[in-house]
């Protein structure tokens, strides 16, 4: 019994000392305050002459061969630990002097993303961690030169998260990291709040860089990307949608578009606001969208796929300019609802058509004949490059039914 | 062997006696005339005997001579006759012809009474000791329930038990054990109901002990238990005289030694220790709820400090982004890694609670709270600690004290501490690993066959009504059906409940006004 | 020498259900979408029932000789010595089953949590987690598997659920696939990720009931089955086809891709990963228990304690063979498919000539004396 006993000590005691080994290693143990916490990436495109800029860091310059194509400049914003201040009090750590500045914006240029990073490791302490990046800026200018290096990088990544948001910006990215809006403790979180604010609000469809990625890998459909403007008080808008074709982009939506794009989508809720017109007066009311619905139909004609688009939409009345009109009268109403109706018609042919002078089909009709339509799929398109093509010639039609639903408090 | 036929004489029993025992200065002999001729001697020891029976009851009786035998000639043969049946008016006096049964009656606080003539000795049982008064259970203290704990004496504990379960079905079986103590151990359960292999392999573990002292069920628990390496308990203890008789009915072996508060009851399984008496006296809605609160704490105090450990060292990404860099701000001036702090905190708080249980009553309960708030303030303060792992710890230590089971939160507190160590490694991951390391060997474990986890795990769903939440009462009509039990319903399945569905509103308020308008 | 039979049917079914659902389901909708574009959840659903032909096939074995096991009764079947050949092949199968799934974790682990740890000290760590563990008797193997059969529907059904609301079902449509490729190929893939499923071969001498063998294969397989179907339907109705063939892992970007309501968790991937681990040790225990326990009957030995670390280094090493991730996945397709012929093929060659030969075991509940 004894013996026993011993060998099982003996052998307990073997077994831990194979795990003993695992104990001296904590490979990756990197606490919070170790790493530097990016939560913000803008990338720019460079001009020539600040190529000069580049550090030795992935390659020594001109022996080994770098990757065609003009450099990017890349900004990060770092998260500064102890300047945000741990709970609500302590009215944004302000006290503490700093002046509030709670990130640290810096950025380099490299040929890739990642050689930029790695030139920005250089210059860094901590380890950079993207686990927490929200928001990747990308500027106008480089996004139309094309998105395939960035796509992959941060898909390859797995610290990236797929529901971060990637932007494209007006003029330099690199202004949004510095941009110090008042509302949040955090800059590049209120350009994230920003977006998905717009998102609940009914202004802006779902488009997560998970989503864009989705959207642009599809065959039958392009990815798309909230364009944003940053406006004189550090305040950010979102200006339309930036058209993708393949990984480029080629072109921008007004901001009331989006709100056609939603239409068409069917994408609830509503909450676009618009002008009405009564044809025959010079009576103007404004309506607010509360609820939409979309049905998509296709029919080939001649070997080109004909969309009819049906949207139902609900909207209330929010102000009128005078008194002479009223609402009491059903006819008025009606009256309101066809014209907003056949305004809508159109606004929504006119983006569509906007769509297909950029080639690129934001919607995804092409994924609904692959859907719905597998036959003329398999014989026709089978891949992104035919649907661009049929795209272009496609025909469609936009049906829209407007219902009032309510005028609000006012009786008249 | 002596036996009373070597010591036939009053001076050789006098001197076997004296000779086992003589050497002890609290040892009385007490040599008198019997009938006030015979000389006779009494043996005891004098500070386990109860004086004033032993004059009044004892001595008196056999020293005087009856009324009704005063004209008769007692001859010395018959005289232990007389003495047994007609002088002395004692209920526990018995003929004993073994010596070595004297000397053991005599250890026990009984006493001994020899006479000239008489061959055998005459053991009375005198024995008297102080004992506390029945107090409330200070470890499962509740809210609405009985207020009766056991106490050290076996015969007062027996007797609570007996109180609470008056059937003649109850059996207790007394078996000594340890070779110096002596001490009594009872084995109770119910004749016709609890599985009789059950009871024979208790016995059998029981009467296999071979040990000098049993001081406590503590150290029988130690010998009878199925894995003697494992941190969790597998065997349960109550001070509660009323839990002992629900699991007597659930078909559970109770077993009690003299001299200790607690009872042991097997076999056990692990959600016992969750389980407390009030679940049962209070409404089964809110104690399965007060039930499920007592899981998350179990839990709590098991992987929370590991959790954190390995989200702040490993997995930042998890939480919310405000948050984490809020964290990281909190965190900036400690000079340890989150694995050592959390380390250090847990250690020092298992130094306080082990001091607050060290100290006297009356300052312990100041010097705990006051120390946590001291020790948690300084430590944040003087940069050694981060204020969320303060808080960490303060729930960590809180949950473990929302076990009523000390031993189950004990295994639970010490675990978490190799759970910290992987977390510290692996992240997550590590947490993981060591939490399956923890299930695997819970679940191997048995106690006296019964599968540690059951009835969760080899799915009796029976017993599943009284595990996560407690069923209503009438809801639970067998009795857990892994202990076996011959008899295994535990109540009528077709009484009606709720009384109300067979009978009429009784108190109806329109009655009343039917009456007044009448 | 008759077994304690202490396992149940609900047991059994557990059994299966932990066993199947492993590392395999993190790859899973990659391969039915490369096979079939939106077709995927067919493939899927193809290949569960191809895995259940093979299921039922051994279990109707199993009942035929309730009392043994595959190694002993096909040596009653076809003899000695090719029986003995075709044991050796299946427990040199699944040891290299072992040593795959070990490494396929280790590669999941050091690549998307834990970077900087050696992937040898993740596999060791699973290993020795599975041998530490099969030195259990068969009954405490049943209650792991039955333990932690909740703790695996629940993170994955969790994970479905909460991505439903990105969900898009035109990328489910057509059904069938754009014109698929290789649809067979996707089929016969997939069918080898399920075929941890032989473990019923051991399991069944030692049910309580075996002639409800056949009813606990069905329920096992359906509910596994079923969340391999609904897996891949909810990542490719979150992603669409195309965006998966991206994807190394697309069932682990599903968890990236979700967030517990109320920011409670931003995201997933490390918390799904991290229970993801029990997943991955039922599956690594059944096939490692499976090796040394077919081994013990094969060497006609008592106790089967002593291989479980006997047999590590070797496991270990075959594990640290594939050069690199591409590789390793090379691999794993090829050594899935060989193991087919061995898991469906060979009881089927057994089960054939067996009723040729007219053999089968003693019932359920005759005595077994010999």
């Amino acid at each position: 019994m004894e013996k026993v006993r011993l060998s099982n000590f003996v052998k307990s005691l073997l077994v831990l000392s194979m795990i003993a080994p695992l104990l001296t290693g904590c490979w990756d143990r990197l606490e919070i305050e170790e790493r530097a916490i990016v939560l913000g990436v803008s990338i720019d495109s460079v001009s020539q002459e600040n190529e000069d800029d580049e550090d030795e860091v992935t390659h020594i310059k001109d022996t080994i061969p770098v990757p065609e194509g003009q450099m990017i400049r890349v900004g990060v914003q770092i998260a500064i630990p102890g300047k945000i201040p741990l709970g609500p009090g302590e009215s944004g750590g302000g006290g503490k002097g700093g002046g509030g500045q709670t990130v640290w914006v810096i950025d380099v240029v490299g040929h890739s993303v990642d050689d930029a990073f790695m030139n920005l490791q250089q210059q860094m302490s901590s380890r950079l961690f993207f686990g927490h990046l929200r928001v990747i800026v990308v500027s106008e200018d480089l996004a139309a030169r094309g998105m395939e290096n960035i796509n992959d990088y941060f898909r390859r990544n797995s610290e990236v998260r797929r529901m971060a948001w990637m932007v494209v910006s007006k003029g330099k990215a690199k202004a949004f990291m510095e941009a110090a809006p008042k509302l949040e403790r955090v800059p590049t979180l209120y350009l994230m709040t920003t977006v998905e604010e717009a998102i609940r609000m009914g202004k802006f469809p779902k488009d997560f860089i998970g989503i864009y990625w989705s959207n642009t890998s599809k065959k039958g459909q392009e990815g798309f990307l909230p364009y944003v403007e940053l406006k004189k008080e550090q305040n950010v808008e979102i200006s339309g949608l930036a058209f993708f074709k393949g990984a480029k982009m080629v072109g921008v939506s007004k901001p009331l578009e989006i709100g056609a794009f939603l239409a068409i989508k069917g994408i609830n809720p509503a909450g676009y606001r618009a002008f009405v017109k009564l044809d025959g007066t010079k009576e103007t009311v404004m309506i607010a969208s509360t609820h939409r619905k979309s049905k998509l139909d296709v029919r080939f004609q001649n070997g080109r796929p004909h969309f009819t688009i049906h949207i139902a939409l609900d909207i209330n009345l929010e102000e009128k300019m005078s008194d002479s009109l009223n609402l009491n009268d059903p006819k008025i109403i009606r009256r309101i609802e066809q014209t907003e109706a056949e305004a809508s018609n159109r606004f929504g042919m006119e983006f569509i058509r906007k769509s297909q002078e950029f080639d690129s089909d934001i919607f995804g009709f092409g994924e609904y004949v692959r859907a719905k339509k597998p036959g003329y799929w398999n014989r026709n398109v089978r891949s992104a490059k035919k649907w661009q093509e049929i795209y272009k010639d496609a025909s469609f039609e936009v049906i829209t039914q407007v219902r009032v639903r309510r005028v609000g408090m006012k009786a008249r | 062997m002596t036996t009373t036929n070597s010591l036939a004489s009053l001076e050789d029993k006098i001197a076997f006696i004296n000779g086992q025992c003589g050497e002890n200065d609290d040892f009385s002999m007490r040599p008198f005339h019997v009938f006030g001729r015979h000389p006779a001697v009494l043996f005891c020891f004098s500070n386990m005997v109860d004086p004033s029976m032993l004059n009044k009851d004892i001595l008196k009786a056999v020293m005087y001579l009856p009324p009704h035998l005063a004209n008769e000639d007692i001859p010395p043969e018959r005289l232990e006759h007389v003495l047994v049946n007609d002088v002395l008016y004692y209920s526990l006096a018995r003929l004993e012809k073994k010596p070595a049964k004297w000397i053991d009656g005599l250890i026990r606080g009984q006493s001994v009474l020899v006479v000239e003539g008489v061959k055998d000795a005459i053991v009375l049982e005198t024995r008297h000791i102080e004992k506390r008064g029945i107090e409330q259970p200070a470890t499962e203290q509740v809210i609405r329930g009985p207020r009766e704990g056991f106490i050290e004496p076996l015969g007062t504990n027996l007797s609570l038990i007996r109180y609470r379960l008056q059937s003649p079905d109850l059996r207790i079986n007394m078996m000594e054990i340890g070779r110096r103590t002596q001490s009594s151990v009872a084995v109770c359960y119910i004749e016709g109901l609890t599985n009789p292999d059950l009871v024979a392999e208790v016995k059998k573990r029981l009467s296999n002990i071979d040990t000098d002292i049993i001081l406590d069920t503590g150290y029988l628990e130690q010998f009878i238990e199925d894995n003697h390496i494992s941190p969790f308990p597998q065997v349960q203890n109550t001070e509660r005289p009323d839990k002992v008789v629900a699991n007597l009915a659930e078909g559970r072996v109770a077993i009690l030694v003299d001299g200790s508060p607690l009872a042991l009851i097997v076999p056990t399984v692990f959600s016992q220790f969750y389980q407390t008496v009030e679940d049962y006296t209070e409404r089964f809605l809110l104690m399965s709820a007060v039930r499920m609160a007592r899981l998350v704490a179990l839990m709590f105090s098991l992987v929370f400090p590991s959790l954190y450990v390995a989200i702040i060292s490993f997995n930042p990404e998890l939480i919310p982004t405000e948050f984490a860099v809020a964290v990281a701000g909190g965190r900036a001036g400690v000079p340890f890694p989150a694995v050592v702090e959390v380390l250090i905190m847990e250690i020092s708080m298992e130094v306080l609670r082990e001091a607050t249980i060290r100290l006297p009553q009356q300052v312990g309960g100041a010097l705990s709270i006051v120390g946590v708030l001291v020790i948690g303030q300084a430590a944040v303060a003087a940069g050694f600690a981060s204020p969320i792992t303060v808080v960490i710890i303060a729930l960590t230590t809180i949950g473990s004290f929302a076990t009523p089971a000390y031993n189950a939160a004990l295994a639970l507190r010490l675990l978490r501490f190799p759970l910290i160590f992987m977390a510290g490694i692996f992240g997550l991951y590590g947490v993981m690993i060591g939490l399956i390391l923890i299930a695997n060997h819970l679940l191997s474990l048995k106690s006296f066959g019964i599968p540690y986890l059951s009835p969760l795990v080899p799915g009796i769903f029976q017993g599943l009504k009284d595990l996560l939440i407690r069923g209503p009462l009438w809801w639970m009509n067998k009795r857990p059906g892994l202990l076996q039990t011959l008899d295994s319903e535990r109540q009528n399945p077709k009484m009606v409940t709720p009384p109300r569905k067979t009978s009429k509103d009784i108190l109806d308020p329109n009655k009343s006004m039917d009456e007044k308008e009448r | 020498m008759e077994h304690p039979r202490s396992i149940t049917a609900i047991q059994t079914a557990s059994i299966l259900v932990s066993t199947i659902i492993g590392v395999g389901v993190l790859p899973l909708p990659l391969f039915a979408v490369e096979a079939a574009d939106s077709g995927g959840p067919l493939v899927t659903l193809v290949a569960v029932l191809l895995s259940f032909a093979g299921l039922s096939i051994i279990t109707v074995l199993g009942m035929r000789f309730p009392h043994q096991s595959i190694v002993e009764y096909s040596e009653q079947v076809i003899g000695k010595w090719p029986a003995w050949i075709g044991s050796m092949l299946i427990i040199a199968f699944f040891a290299v089953l072992t040593s795959l799934t070990a490494r396929e974790f280790g590669e999941v682990v050091v690549t998307s949590v834990l970077k900087k740890t050696p992937v040898e000290i993740t596999v060791i760590v699973m290993l020795l987690l599975a041998a530490i563990s099969t030195r259990n008797s068969i009954a405490t193997f049943s209650y792991i598997h039955f333990f932690y059969f909740p703790l695996l529907l629940w993170p994955a059904l969790f994970i479905v659920a909460l991505s439903l609301k990105n969900a898009d079902v035109l990328n489910l449509q057509p059904i069938w696939g754009n014109k698929p490729k290789d649809f067979l190929g996707g089929v016969i893939t997939i069918a080898a990720l399920l075929q941890g499923s032989f473990i019923l071969t051991i399991v069944i001498p030692r049910m309580r009931r075996p002639e409800k063998a056949m009813i606990s294969s069905l329920i096992g397989l359906t509910i596994a089955g079923g969340l391999y179907v609904i897996i891949v339907a909810a990542t490719v109705s979150v992603f669409g086809a195309e965006e998966i063939k991206q994807l190394l892992w697309p069932t682990l970007e599903l968890a990236k891709a979700t967030s517990l309501p109320a920011n409670v968790l931003e995201r997933l991937d490390a918390a799904f990963l991290a229970v993801w681990v029990t997943a991955v040790f039922t599956t690594l225990l059944s096939s490692y228990f499976l090796t040394i326990y077919a081994l013990r009957q094969l060497l006609r030995l008592q106790e089967h304690k002593m291989f479980a670390f006997f047999l590590l280094p070797f496991v270990f090493v075959m594990a640290m063979l594939p050069q690199n991730i591409v590789n390793m996945y090379d691999i794993i397709e090829i050594v899935g498919r060989i193991g087919l012929f061995l898991t469906i093929g060979y009881p089927a060659l057994l089960l054939l000539v067996s009723i040729l030969r007219g053999k089968r075991g003693k019932r359920h509940g005759e005595s077994s004396s010999l």
